[in-house]
Parts: C-alpha cells; sequence; structure tokens
C-alpha cells in the first residue's frame, strides 16, 4: 500500500495550520490516500485548540513582546509552544484498513508508529495508560501539563501531544514531538497568574520531557523524520512515497490562510468568525519571530 | 447499550432528524456521543443562518477531538438548543430528546429519502462498529 510522504519543511504557523486543513478538507474518502508531513516552524508560536479562548487562556502580550506567533488551530485540545519541536500530521479516511472510525483507536494506531519510530531512533516511548488531570490547574491551558489516553511518555513523562479533528469520513490528527523543553516559557506564556515562584514551571518541569532530555543529545529534524517515516512503514506494512500538494490542495491552502490563519480576528474568535470570513479576508497574520 | 429510537430519521454522519410538518429537529445520535466521549464544548451557527446540505451546522468538542456536525439536509435555522449552553451534559446523558441541537425549516423534503430508518442506521453502526 502506497502512501504521500510531503516534503519536510519550516514555515511559519499559519501555513502549518492551512497545509493541515487543505489536506483535511481535500481528501476524497476511497480516492485520496494517506497523506503523512512532518513539519517545523520558521517561527516560534503558540497555537491553541479550536475551542480555546486564547485572551484568558494565553499571555497575548507576553506573546508579542516575544514574538511568538499565535494560531488558532483547527484540531481540539489545548495550547502547545512550538519552538523546539517536530510537528507531524497524517490526514486519511476513517475508513481506512490501516485505520479505525474509532476515535481512540486511531491515536493508539498513529501513537504506535510514532513509539516504532521512536525506538528506530533510539529512545522507548510508551503509551499513556489512561487519561490524567491537569498536574497544575494554573496550567490547564497547556496541553502538555495533562494526559490523555494513548500519549506518548518517556521516562513516565510526557514527549508528545496530539488532537484530531474529523468530518465526512476523514480525520487529520496532528501534533508535537518535543525536541526540547523550555518549562519556564511554555508557564509565561500559558500560565495564568503566573509567578516566578508559583511552582508552575517546575510542575511541568517534571511532568514533560523531550529527546534532548532522554537521549542526552542534540536532535536533527532529518534524522528524526527518517526514523519515524520508517516507524509508520513497519508498523502499517506501506511504503511512503514523496509527494506534493495537490492543486486542488494548493488553492485551499491560500483561501484557509486568507480566511482564517492569517485573519487575526478568526484567530482570537474563532468559528463564528471563520463563518463570516469572506468579507473580512485580511493578511495581516500575527507577529513575526525573531 | 445504544439506543435506536423507531421515530428518528439517521444520516452516516451520525445525526438524527425529528420532522414536524416543515420542520426538522437534528442532535447526535447516542452512538456518537458515546464515541466521542464527554462533550466539553459545542458551537452552531447562528439562528436565521442558511446551512447547505452536507455542510457543517456547528462543530463539538470532546476530550478526544473536534467532529463537525454536518447537516444531512438544507435549509434555514430556525432555533438553536441555549439549554446545551447551560448544561452540555445533557449531549451525553440525553442526546435524542433534551439534548437536540438545532431546528431547521425543511427546504426540500426531498432530502429526507436519503436518510436512514433505525433498523437501516442499526445496521451501519453494528458495520462500522464490526471494521473496528
Amino acid at each position: 500500500m502506497i502512501w504521500r510522504l510531503l516534503p519536510f519543511r519550516s514555515l511559519d504557523a499559519a501555513e502549518n495550520m492551512a497545509i493541515d486543513e487543505a489536506l483535511f478538507r481535500e481528501c476524497q474518502p476511497g480516492q485520496t490516500p494517506p497523506t503523512l508531513r512532518f513539519y517545523a516552524w520558521l517561527n516560534p508560536a503558540v497555537t491553541f485548540g479550536y475551542f480555546q479562548d486564547p485572551a484568558s487562556d494565553i499571555d497575548l502580550e507576553a506573546c508579542e513582546r516575544c514574538r511568538i506567533d499565535v494560531v488558532r488551530r483547527p484540531t481540539g485540545g489545548k495550547a502547545v509552544l512550538h519552538e523546539h519541536d517536530l510537528a507531524y500530521a497524517l490526514v486519511a479516511a476513517d475508513i481506512h484498513p490501516s485505520f479505525t472510525p474509532d476515535i481512540l483507536g486511531t491515536y493508539r494506531i498513529i501513537n504506535g508508529c510514532l513509539a516504532r519510530g521512536l525506538a528506530l531512533f533510539g529512545l522507548e516511548a510508551a503509551m499513556c495508560p489512561d487519561k490524567r488531570p491537569s498536574i497544575d490547574e494554573r496550567l490547564g491551558a497547556s496541553c502538555f501539563s495533562s494526559l490523555s489516553r494513548f500519549d506518548l511518555l518517556a521516562g513516565a513523562r510526557k514527549l508528545c501531544g496530539s488532537a484530531q479533528v474529523r468530518a465526512h469520513g476523514v480525520f487529520l490528527q496532528h501534533g508535537s514531538i518535543l525536541l526540547n523543553f523550555d518549562p519556564e516559557r511554555t508557564a509565561v506564556l500559558m500560565g495564568k497568574h503566573y509567578r516566578q515562584e508559583g511552582g508552575q514551571a517546575e510542575s511541568l518541569q517534571a511532568s514533560v520531557t523531550s529527546l534532548y532530555e532522554q537521549l542526552g543529545r542534540d536532535v536533527d529534524y532529518e534524522s528524526l523524520r527518517q526514523a519515524l517515516v520508517r516507524g509508520f512503514e513497519l508498523k502499517l506494512g506501506v511504503r511512503l512515497r514523496e509527494g506534493d500538494l495537490s492543486p486542488a490542495e494548493e488553492r485551499r491552502k491560500n483561501q484557509l490562510l486568507r480566511h482564517k490563519y492569517r485573519n487575526e480576528r478568526w484567530n482570537r474568535e474563532g468559528g463564528s468568525a471563520g463563518r463570516r470570513a469572506p468579507d473580512l479576508i485580511s493578511d495581516s497574520g500575527s507577529g513575526r519571530g525573531c | 447499550m445504544k439506543v435506536f429510537p423507531d421515530d428518528l430519521l439517521y444520516s452516516r454522519e451520525h445525526i438524527w432528524i425529528r420532522v414536524e410538518g416543515e420542520l426538522a429537529t437534528m442532535g447526535i445520535t447516542d452512538y456518537a456521543q458515546e464515541k466521542l466521549g464527554e462533550i466539553l464544548s459545542i458551537e452552531f451557527s447562528e439562528v436565521d443562518s442558511y446551512v447547505e446540505r452536507d455542510e457543517p451546522f456547528g462543530t463539538i468538542e470532546s476530550s478526544k477531538a473536534v467532529v463537525e456536525l454536518i447537516s444531512p439536509i438544507a435549509g434555514e435555522i430556525i432555533s438553536v438548543n441555549e439549554d446545551i449552553t447551560d448544561d452540555i451534559g445533557i449531549v451525553n446523558s440525553d442526546p435524542h430528546d433534551t439534548g437536540w441541537m438545532i431546528v431547521i425549516a425543511i427546504e426540500d423534503p426531498e432530502e429526507l429519502d436519503d436518510l436512514l430508518d433505525a433498523k437501516g442506521y442499526r445496521d451501519f453502526v453494528l458495520h462500522e462498529v464490526e471494521g473496528d
């Protein structure tokens, strides 16, 4: 079975989200093969869940001060600081024989592939057996402060957070694998009422880990990506063949950039602004990073 | 034990429809709420807006995923269930009754012909479960 593998690229958060959603919107069950991509971030960014309120969950002033892009995701879940991570996205029909229509089953399968890839890279990761609440309610807006079933753990600490969106028999699951982790910066940007002596950074440090910490060395994107791709191939018995966005996906990506991900109002207000978006086209975008 | 009331029609996107004259009330099925798990957030298109067939009339978030609510028929949204905003738990606890979501004015009654009855939906769901 042949899947499509998009080339690795470092793009800004708006374009990364627009590509993921374009793949999701243009996927035709029974026609489009599953598509996998790995990507990084041109600028530091915070992406937050579709239903989150950035005004209450994220320190937007701090993000602006630090030149961190702030973009709403098409998927659920909580906020993630993207700075030293490798992201992945997988789009497929939920009736595809490699997956199950069951939401949790999809997490189990995809995270199992990532775990296989990490093992090839020299790290044994385990899947979290159950859901666990946020380690600190002041950090409840942060994805890495809580655990969901099948989240990837290394040394019993969270290494990878993932989220999904589903419609029309298609799912998008994307997520973030931490190459390095800065608990202080995460706590500052997402901790409500953050205080240096408040212990939020220490709580995150105790419950989150990174490849750097686990392996004791810097990790380059390409070697990690190759191991993860191989993990999918071995776990599911598929071949991943390099391909590009189709013209329809490219068009959809550009529409989504204009109407949603570079539209500050959509990023701040979410769904209702998105449905009104055609008359709100804006390329103002969010702040550029360092 | 999943529930499939006989007086409803069903879409393959797991939406139930209760037809009363020219109006159709919709919500998610018991099977869908079970599959989603605990519902955390929900948003609907605005009252008086128009929803196309096979287009979303809202979005729902559970602890596991964001899922679009796909309307199986076209029409103008007449009302949305504001009670869900006060107690979102009713979508999980009573999806076919107090957990209803929107009412739309049916534009083309022939679109209802493509929907499943309770037996057809039960078979569809069993097939999906067996494929898990």
